[in-house]
């Protein structure tokens, strides 16, 4: 009984924020859009700086290509048209970072798979190694018992008080 | 000269190569003369450094001289060169970088021949281990990047001169800290492979190398963060990493490091994950080689691609050769790496180990395979795609921020077990603690809910609050055990504590300086920038700092003409400071660059670039950039070195118990 | 061109000097013996027992954690010990026709 509040709860919660993230979307200016496109997108002057970061002395790419930025976001487009704009000017090497769609998919998705196998991996050893059988003895020393373990047993108790 | 420089690298590759067929037959088959053999292998090992000495020497003279009959130092130096970087030509391009790596091999070796006696057969391992890698890179001067190659036809009145990038007084000792990191780790590679292919009882050999690997380690976090500050203090973007692949590089190989340098002990106290560490080791070792190669064959685009040239296929089968060697010795030899113990707990130091290798691993997986996707797509798709910064902060935030709560949780953990109502227990103050530091941030103004960015900085100042005082409390609780054996007060009682065990709570300051590097990190998505025409008197307003431009003005000397922007910064009504933003150009390479001024605080960075003129108006640009927080970087990287240097102190309570050591006659075999 | 030519000269003749001259008895030193061997693992032993002590003051284990830890790792340096005090004995007083073993 006592779940079935929490869930609805729990469903105001994400619908609220959900609302939220897509108020602040709308609400995004010009200049937030041009800060963020302007991020998702290198110089091509062979700097390998993102483009809004490159400050050549002299780039001959970076202040045009803040101006194409510029005029395709004045000329009403959104995100994804201006970005591809851009691909077919300068290539597919002119964005960030790679895209969501086809091959490029791979790059996004191998990190996650790799943290997801290593992770099972890890988890899988940990729980082999400890129901390992107790292993022989390191090194071949052979255990000792009765009263010559007492002996030695008190000895090392003695040398390794703290 | 170039030809006594030439001489010299003909004579160390001889040496080396005597060296290792010397010391390997010396090994492989003892007996009569055998021990005359291996003590001319050690010899003419430190005969390698001597002359591989002279040849860097008559380079760096021959760069004093402005002898530009010798191309290298045409290509990288001029006459009106300041003399710390005509010092610093000998790693500023690709051969004398080459030059370098090798003098710094040799004198590796050159200090490990010198303390064979240690134990002389291990170290005889190691020492022709490291003239096997001394060998490749003498072939590579002597055959495919000579660095006293010729000048053809008339000689040049003066040099090229150095990239003005590098010519800044970090750069005279960033190249050396890194380099002295991506080599350093072919020492504990070298006993590992040793310890391996003799089948060495015992984990002696991870004592012998612990320090090496320490000062290696230290010498590699050194080396990437003052690349950092650099590219912070020089590039003028604004910021102080742009996960260019050679920044990468250097990344790889420290992952992998700190991995090791963790793993490894749990082969010192337990007898465990033997295997892994020997690959652990080699794959540092490898990563530090392709790091190099990266860095220097210009496979890759990057602000780092100084030289680009033909050593790629030397590279490629030199890290091919290593690999296949490495296979072949850890198959024929894996029996002698099995494990000695199980493992007891899943709430235990051991597998917390195991998950921070996991990450650390995989964080280093996703540097390499962003930075060879590109490689990738083009092979596979036919075109080339950008690998950069969103995807990295998109990737690696996430791997970092479940290290930082391992960081955090791994001292609490004992070794072998540990009760869950301790964990709890010893966890909950630093818990509240790090409760306290986010609600503090929300109230403060940060709205983890708006942006993604926030959220994980938010996150990573609770996880930093949580590593610092996880730390803290280890050292009160270990301080108060120590107190009540010994009557002392609290503070005496942590110093004895950290006396103790120097590498341990010398580790929990490592811990505490990355907790503060994160902090530092976690100002980013807070980071603000305004760029402005500014003619005289014209103000810019940025956070608290108001800047008031006063005037330009212009100088020329006999390496470069510059012109600086007077600034002057007020913080409300009083003038803080006069900042004055510069921009050079350099006669000899005819390079123009840029050099920011910073003014840094606890609290933030105002940072200002002079950017040039407006083409139209002719009126001078000034660009500030806002940085939070950016000086605890800087700081945290100085505790993270300050905690490996307390963590070579020999312990003061001596682990050693006496006893006699007098049979000498009975030798061991393998430890299986 | 003479003075580049008689360094190189000197050079070499110093290196061949010093890597080939070797008066007097060398040897490659001993092979690791039994005894250093086990010397080292006591000390890895009595390390990890100091840490286990330290860590239940510390109030990290249980005492009955603590309790079969302990006994485990003195087992262990026990083994270690008298194999060790019986090396000893034997290089006092060798046992005709007895030959140390290897491990």
């Amino acid at each position: 009984m006592k779940s079935l509040p929490n869930s609805v709860l729990r469903t105001f919660q994400a619908g609220a924020l959900a609302l939220m993230v897509f108020a602040l979307l709308g609400a995004s200016d010009e200049g937030a859009r041009f800060n963020s496109l302007g991020h998702r997108l290198m110089c091509v002057c062979g700097c390998s700086q993102i483009l809004l970061e490159c400050n050549h002395v002299g780039c001959t790419y970076s202040d045009r290509m803040r101006g194409e930025l510029m005029a395709g976001l004045d000329r009403g487009e959104n995100d994804d048209l201006t970005l591809q704009d851009f691909v077919q000017k300068y290539g597919p090497t002119v964005l960030a970072a790679p895209t969501g769609t086809g091959f490029n998919r791979v790059a996004w998705i191998m990190p996650f798979l790799a943290l997801a196998l290593g992770l099972l991996t890890t988890i899988f050893i940990v729980l082999a190694w400890k129901k390992r059988p107790a292993l022989a003895a390191p090194g071949g020393v052979l255990p000792v018992s009765g009263a010559e373990l007492e002996r030695f047993r008190t000895q090392a108790r003695k040398e390794t008080q703290i | 000269m170039s030809q006594i420089g030439s001489f010299a690298l003909l004579l160390a590759l001889a040496l080396s190569t005597y060296s290792f067929l010397a010391g390997v037959l010396a090994l492989a088959r003892p007996g009569a003369g055998s021990e005359r053999l291996g003590e001319t292998a050690r010899r003419a090992g430190i005969a390698t450094f001597a002359v591989v000495f002279l040849a860097a020497l008559v380079l760096v003279i021959s760069a004093f001289h402005d002898d530009f009959s010798i191309a290298y130092i045409f290509h990288h130096s001029n006459r009106d060169l300041p003399a710390p970087y005509k010092f610093a030509t000998l790693w500023s391009g690709q051969e004398g970088s080459l030059l370098f790596w090798s003098l710094l091999l040799a004198a590796y070796g050159f200090v490990l021949r010198l303390r064979h006696k240690t134990d002389v057969r291990l170290f005889a391992y190691a020492s022709a281990i490291i003239s096997a890698v001394q060998i490749f890179f003498l072939l590579l001067l002597n055959f495919a990047a000579h660095p006293f190659a010729l000048m053809q036809g008339e000689l040049p009145a003066d040099g090229a001169g150095l990239n003005p990038l590098l010519q800044y007084p970090e750069m005279v000792i960033h190249p050396p800290m890194l380099y002295l990191g991506y080599v350093g780790f072919t020492v504990p590679f070298a006993f590992a492979l040793g310890a391996l292919i003799m089948r060495y009882p015992g984990e002696k050999w991870i004592r012998i190398t612990r320090r090496w690997t320490m000062v290696t380690w230290a010498f590699l976090t050194c080396g990437v963060f003052l690349g950092a500050h650099w590219a912070y203090s020089v590039l003028g973007w604004g910021g102080y990493w742009g996960w260019d692949p050679v920044e990468n590089a250097s990344l790889m190989p420290w992952l992998t490091g700190t991995a090791f340098l963790h793993s490894v002990m749990m082969q010192e106290k337990r007898g465990m994950l033997k295997m892994w560490n020997m690959w652990l080791i080699f794959a540092t070792f490898w990563l530090a080689i392709l790091g190099t190669f990266l860095t220097r064959s210009g496979i890759i685009s990057s602000v780092h691609a100084f030289a680009q040239s033909s050593i790629g296929g030397w590279f490629k089968w030199f890290l091919v050769i290593t690999f296949v060697t490495f296979t072949f010795f850890f198959f024929k030899n894996k029996s002698h790496l099995r494990s000695e113990h199980k493992l007891e707990s899943l709430i235990s130091r051991e597998s917390s180990f195991l998950f921070n290798n996991l990450l650390l691993l995989l964080a280093c997986f996703t540097v390499l395979w962003g930075t060879w996707f590109p490689l990738i797509s083009e092979y596979v798709q036919g075109n080339k795609v950008t690998v950069g910064p969103p995807f990295y902060n998109k990737v690696a935030i996430p791997v970092a921020l479940l290290l930082l709560l391992l960081t955090a949780v791994g001292p609490l953990l004992a070794w072998r077990k540990t009760s869950l109502e301790s964990l709890k227990r010893n966890f909950m103050w630093p818990a509240l603690g790090a409760l306290a530091v986010g609600i503090l941030m929300v109230v403060f103004g940060v709205r983890p809910w708006q942006d993604i960015a926030y959220f994980y900085a938010l996150m990573a100042a609770m996880l930093s609050a949580l590593v610092g005082l996880t730390v803290a409390s280890e050292f009160i609780r270990g301080g108060r055990v120590i107190s009540r054996h010994t009557g002392q007060n609290l503070l005496a009682s942590m110093v004895h504590l950290f006396h103790r065990n120097t590498r341990r709570y010398g580790g929990y300051i490592v811990h505490f300086g990355v907790a503060v590097v994160i902090i530092g990190i976690l100002g980013t998505p807070f980071n603000q920038d305004k760029e402005k025409e500014m003619g005289f008197g014209d103000k810019m307003t940025i956070g608290p700092y108001t800047l008031v431009c006063e005037s330009y003005t212009q100088d020329d000397n006999p390496n470069y003409s510059n012109e600086w922007a007077i600034i002057n910064v007020f913080k409300g009504d009083r003038k803080i400071e006069t900042m004055y933003p510069e921009r050079r150009f350099y006669k000899a390479s005819q390079q123009p660059q840029t050099l920011p001024r910073i003014r840094s605080t606890y609290k933030e960075d105002l940072y200002l670039t002079y950017e040039g003129l407006n083409e139209q108006t002719g009126r001078p640009i000034i660009k500030a950039h806002l940085n939070p927080l950016v000086m605890w970087i800087w700081v945290g990287v100085l505790i993270m070195i300050g905690g490996t240097v307390l963590a070579l102190i020999p312990n003061a309570v001596p682990v050693r118990v006496p006893a006699p050591a007098r049979i000498q006659t009975a030798p061991v075999g393998a430890g299986d | 061109m003479t003075v580049a030519t008689l360094t190189c000269a000197m050079v070499t003749l110093g290196v061949l000097f010093y890597v080939f001259y070797l008066p007097g008895r060398l040897h490659m030193g001993p092979e690791k013996t039994r005894l250093a061997y086990l010397q080292e693992r006591k000390e890895v032993v009595y390390e990890n027992l100091r840490d286990l002590n330290f860590e239940h003051q510390a109030g990290k284990l249980p005492d009955q954690d603590f309790k079969s830890l302990k006994a485990s790792l003195e087992d262990e340096a026990a083994g270690i010990l008298a194999e060790m005090a019986r090396l000893e004995q034997a290089a006092i007083r060798p046992l005709p026709g007895r030959k140390e073993t290897r491990i």
